[in-house]
């Protein structure tokens, strides 16, 4: 019994101290206030009450709002922990999806796990060309990428629109299927991009802390130089990264594109500037070397409930913009301050303890 | 005693994870030169920055001829005639000395800048310190770091300050640019001038100072006049024990085989002709001036400098070496002479930067394992006295000489047999330098060839087998262990007759 409280109370030290105790806290809190606010309907059929917000429903179609910028998200972050920025995810999403739905429709019918396995490796493959030219020319052009994904991204976006002729391209039904299956859960219930996003988030989260490519991501953003220094091909982890950060702009159109059953060259236009947010609202820092997967994924799902509560409110939706933009930066300086006020408690109280304990190398 | 110029009384400074400044108070008489002393992380930068009004302290009063004085910013203090000149040296590179000196009060008719003015104040203000020859035209990234200095101290003096602060000024200067400025500082004092002067190095503070302040850990330890002290007392007051004076043990066998051989080794304008022969068991001492080519020589070793041509032998093997890559493969480390800048990875962990080179051979298929990881970095860095808890913190919040024991062990664990070490112990305290000392000693002791880059001569004589030194690119000659004096190895450097 004794134990076991330890053991939980643990837990929650861990969370607490964890870097996204304070963005949990905003998430949770939102979503408290956004419960009760707003309040609750009878069901027409059961006639049990429902809150109109902390339903099944509502909260799976958030993440389902929310899966496509947040799996993109994890490869903003990892650039962005390297220092670099991608601006060309949307556009690559455009034109894996459109590709995708033009080699479909090409082939003709074909078996159901066949045409899945073709459509997933097609986006894979469209994205890893798309990954390996943006880094191909960071790299051997020595342009801040900045400017070269602002140029790939009106390129990717002008191919897609070129190729497709600018139609909206069905998806065969087997891609559909997958992407909405129920896994169990009751019908109307689509929980397939909710899975996908937690997947891609955790594996994120793995490389990034467990693997030494992972580890040289962060020392390159940290210190360029000094990675070269000790002997890292600073090269070609910035290659990886534009690749990885392309790949999760292909997997997000593969689920994309297979969830609403056709692709246009018009596709998660704008989609960049979400990512990008995700990740800083998240924490990563622009400046390169600091920055998590799972904050990200927070940060994305902060983005989809602050949409969410404009409708669940009933608030004017041509105000939605203004209050996402004003959200962004004040989640970030909260974010700031709140690390900086921690550090400081920290300092004072444990200023001694920590000076006793730093590296006194003396005897 | 004179009047106090400037006095602190009980301030207090918190930075996350530690206490900076604990309740130091201090009197500093009016014109006087006052040397504040301490080992790296003793908070003396930390207690001149916040007389500058860079910081604000946690606790604690200040007062400004005995009148209580209280800075939100740098501006604040300014105005109460208190400048400081920063060891980090804070310009805006992109402008013109003039627009630097003027930057406070750009002169402007009609929202526009008045250039020939601007030019003229500067020239006023650097001509009042005696820099005449500074074109105030020139951008302040492409002068010297001395030049950057007298810019400083030019804006200082030309604000009208009273009481200058100087952070560790000479950290980056060559022997004759100190002088310079000792020289200056005389000056200033004579005008009036009172001036804090914050240092590790023995011979200024004794040179320059009138009274010392000696803070340890964050602590006032003790303040006295310089005449009623010695070395010796503030150097057990900075680290709180005696340090012994030390002979090296790798003198004890003769040199074995070459490890390193250096032959016609070039690079366009940084160095030319090169040869020299580096032996497993000694340390060969590599001196000359800022800008000999001496760090330049060590990079292109290592594998940084594309434009190197010549040969040079590993273990008696010709090897071609393209990148720090394939220098690491046979076993050469670099410890460069930036850490901050090309040593470490500030955000990481110390552990994190340990490992940085070594991490494919601590995992498999790419999965790092943590426990082959903590146990190699705590391997290396015991040697060291690098405690496990300073392992886990970021390479940031650790002193100086922590941060360099970080790229050392890194070294160690990569197991090379070849170090070139560039300016190992710059900004190092006192304690630390000596066990870095111990350290290169045992390394070399233990059969690694050691090629010592230091601007300290007393550092290259004391630990030195032999020593090279470089003029303008070239080697100017070499000295035995024997006949090397300070004095024979500065007429080398500096191309007298000896």
């Amino acid at each position: 019994m004794s134990t076991e409280r330890a053991r939980s109370a643990r837990a929650v030290r861990a969370i607490v101290h964890s870097p996204q105790a304070g963005l949990l806290l905003v998430l949770i809190g939102l979503g408290v206030v956004l419960s009760i606010a707003a309040g609750s309907h009878a069901d027409p059929i059961t006639g049990a009450r429902t809150n109109n917000f902390l339903n099944a429903h509502t909260l799976i179609q958030m993440a389902t709002d929310a899966s496509g910028f947040a799996i993109m998200g994890v490869g903003a972050t990892i650039v962005i922990i390297s220092g670099g920025i991608d601006l060309s995810v949307g556009a690559v999403y455009a034109l894996a999806g459109v590709v995708m739905a033009m080699l479909l429709r090409a082939v003709g019918p074909l078996d159901p796990a066949l045409t899945v396995l073709l459509g997933l490796g097609t986006c894979l493959a469209v994205s890893l060309v798309c990954g390996l030219a943006n880094g191909a020319m960071v790299i051997g052009l020595g342009v801040h990428p900045f400017i070269i994904t602002l140029g790939t991204m009106w390129m990717l976006r002008g191919l897609a629109f070129v190729a497709s002729r600018a139609e909206s391209i069905l998806v065969p039904g087997a891609l559909t299927g997958v992407a909405k299956s129920s896994l169990g859960l009751g019908a109307s219930l689509y929980p397939v991009p909710l899975v996908a996003m937690l997947a891609v988030t955790a594996l994120g989260s793995v490389y990034l802390t467990r693997t030494v490519m992972g580890r040289h991501i962060f020392a390159v953003g940290g210190n360029p130089e000094a990675s070269r220094f000790a002997g890292l091909r600073v090269s070609r982890v910035q290659l990886g990264v534009f690749v990885l950060s392309s790949l999760t702009a292909g997997i997000a159109a593969f689920l994309g594109a297979s969830f609403y059953g056709s692709a246009t060259s018009s596709d998660a236009n704008g989609y960049e500037l979400y990512v990008i947010a995700s990740a800083v609202v998240g924490g990563a820092s622009l400046s390169g070397g600091k920055g998590n997967a799972i904050s990200a994924l927070l940060g994305a799902l902060l983005i989809v409930m602050i949409r969410q509560a404009i409708r669940t409110l009933h608030l004017d939706q041509n105000y939605e913009w203004i209050i996402i933009g004003g959200a962004m930066i004040l989640a970030v300086v909260f974010d700031q301050r709140g690390t900086k006020w921690l550090t400081g408690r920290m300092a004072r109280g444990d200023g001694r303890a920590t000076r006793a304990a730093d590296p006194t190398t003396r005897p | 005693m004179s009047a106090s110029a400037l006095s602190c009384q009980g301030i207090t400074k918190y930075f996350p994870g530690v206490v900076a400044l604990d309740a130091v108070t201090m009197h500093v008489g009016a014109g006087t030169v006052h040397a504040i002393c301490g080992e790296n992380g003793a908070g003396k930068s930390t207690l001149g920055r916040i007389l500058a009004g860079i910081h604000q302290p946690d606790a604690g009063e200040m007062f400004v001829d005995d009148r209580a004085a209280r800075f939100a910013s740098p501006r604040d203090a300014l105005a109460a005639g208190i400048a400081m000149v920063h060891q980090e040296l804070a310009f805006c590179d992109n402008l013109t000395v003039a627009e630097n000196l003027c930057l406070g009060a750009l002169p402007s008719r009609r929202g526009f800048l008045r250039r020939d003015e601007m030019r003229r104040r500067a020239t006023e203000m650097l001509s009042a310190i005696g820099a005449v020859s500074l074109d105030p035209r020139r951008l302040i990234g492409s002068l010297s770091v001395a030049e950057q200095q007298l810019v400083q101290i030019a804006a200082a003096v030309g604000s009208g300050a009273r009481i200058i602060i100087f952070d560790e000024p000479t950290s980056s200067l060559g022997s004759v640019e100190s002088t310079r400025l000792f020289a200056l500082i005389a000056d200033l004092r004579a005008r009036g001038v009172t001036m804090l002067y914050v240092s590790h190095r023995m011979a200024e503070i004794f040179e320059l100072s009138d009274a010392i302040t000696v803070l340890r850990d964050g602590r006032h330890v003790r303040t006295c006049a310089t005449h009623d002290t010695d070395e010796q007392r503030v150097v057990h007051d900075m680290i709180g024990r005696s340090v012994e004076q030390y002979f090296p043990a790798h003198l004890a066998a003769a040199p074995g085989e070459a490890v390193l051989e250096v032959r016609r080794l070039s690079s366009p304008g940084r160095f030319h002709d090169v040869a020299f022969t580096l032996r497993r068991g000694e340390v060969l001492g590599l001196a000359g001036l800022v800008g000999a080519g001496r760090s330049e020589i060590a990079q292109a070793i290592f594998g940084l400098d594309p434009r190197a041509i010549g040969s040079i032998s590993v273990r008696g093997e010709p090897v071609r070496i393209g990148t720090p890559r394939e220098a690491m493969r046979l076993g050469i480390a670099l410890v460069p002479e930036d850490r901050k800048r090309q040593g470490l990875v500030l955000a990481m962990r110390g552990r994190e930067n340990v490992s940085l080179p070594t991490l494919p051979a601590l995992s498999r298929w790419s999965w790092i394992d943590r426990q082959r990881e903590r146990a190699s970095v705590l391997e290396h860095t015991g040697s060291l006295r690098l405690s496990e808890s300073a392992m886990e913190l970021p390479a940031f919040a650790l002193s100086g000489g922590n941060q360099q024991k970080l790229v050392m062990a890194r070294w160690l664990a990569a197991h090379s047999d070849v170090l070139l070490l560039d300016e190992p112990t710059r900004g190092v305290d006192v304690g630390a330098k000596a066990e870095l000392h111990a350290w290169i000693d045992r390394e070399a002791a233990s059969g690694k060839g050691v090629l010592l880059i230091s601007s300290e001569l007393p550092e290259l004589l004391s630990l030195s087998t032999r020593i090279i030194v470089l003029r303008d690119g070239r080697v100017a000659g070499e000295l035995a262990r024997a006949g090397a004096t300070q004095e024979r190895l500065v007429r080398l450097m500096a191309g007298l007759a000896a």
